[in-house]
């Protein structure tokens, strides 16, 4: 759904990630969608640049997520939401359902 | 206009402005360096950001400003006898979730700066301070208020549909009731 409209499969797939992780890092994403590195670097930060996502440094790694001042944000979580329940349940479930809230040190899984 | 180290930021932002008009880039200056100019520099920003209203291509940029001797250093344009750093923005000009309606122009020495107005000035400040919880923002906005007239109806309306209003009344706290020109 996304690809058609973005023109890419690329950038679907990591505006649905970021959406749904609140924050995240280029690594972080590569290696859970199984993307390479370069492209998902290119394309967040080609995304920063457009004013869809915003960054900044944590330690030395650079968190990106939806730039709440993009005056579309409101249009383009809901239909990230709206494509999100197009993605297959078990791919949504391994992909886009992060823990979120916290676990405290030593707690055991 | 010859720009040394001692050039201004409204002289430099009007001397950029005007030169990109002529060019046919219909540009907006925003961000710190619109506070800089309404407190008259007792917030100074190195920063010159400016919102392209339409898409152009980046070569059109880049020859506009290299005729006034800037250097495309990445994203941001450099000139050697100033630390001010220009950048351009891509449209749409906008303040948190809407659009910017009006803006505000300068005329100096036959020069003309577009930049933010006082008000959505305060708007695009008070963005950075509801999104980020950026304090030094806020404090940037109280500034605004203080040095300008601003429509603080407008301001209230504005931050309600941001889903902003209890930190809209904390900000309010800080504007004292007098000082509402609007």
């Amino acid at each position: 759904m996304l690809e058609i409209l973005l023109k890419s499969p690329v950038k679907g797939r990591l505006l649905l990630y970021v959406h749904t992780h609140g924050e995240s890092y280029a690594r972080e994403i590569a290696r859970d969608l199984g993307l390479y590195l370069r492209g998902v670097q290119y394309h967040l930060l080609k995304m920063e640049q457009d004013g869809i996502l915003y960054s900044h440094l944590k330690g030395k790694v650079r968190l990106f997520g939806i730039n709440p001042r993009y005056p579309f944000k409101k249009e383009l979580t809901a239909f990230l939401d709206r494509s999100l329940t197009f993605v297959p349940a078990e791919e949504r479930q391994r992909l886009y359902t992060p823990r979120l809230r916290p676990r405290r040190t030593g707690k055991p899984l | 206009m010859r720009i040394t180290e001692t050039s201004s930021l409204p002289a430099l932002a009007s001397f950029i402005c005007d030169a990109c008009l002529n060019h046919g880039l219909d540009i907006v200056l925003s961000g710190g360096a619109c506070v800089s100019i309404y407190t008259k520099n007792r917030y100074a920003s190195f920063d010159l950001d400016f919102v392209l209203r339409s898409p152009v291509p980046r070569k059109r940029i880049r020859i506009a400003m290299a005729e006034l001797g800037f250097r495309e250093d990445g994203r941001h344009f450099r000139h050697p006898r100033t630390p001010y750093i220009v950048e351009f923005l891509l449209p749409p000009l906008s303040v948190g979730q809407e659009p910017v309606r009006e803006v505000h122009e300068i005329r100096t020495s036959g020069r003309v700066l577009r930049l933010l107005s006082p008000t959505d000035c305060v708007k695009d400040r008070l963005a950075a301070y509801y999104h980020w919880n950026d304090r030094p923002s806020l404090e940037q906005a109280v500034l605004v208020c203080r040095a300008k007239t601003v429509d603080m109806r407008e301001v209230g309306r504005w931050s309600v549909n941001e889903g902003m209003r209890e930190k809209f009344d904390l900000f309010r706290t800080q504007i004292p009731k007098e000082e509402d020109r609007a």
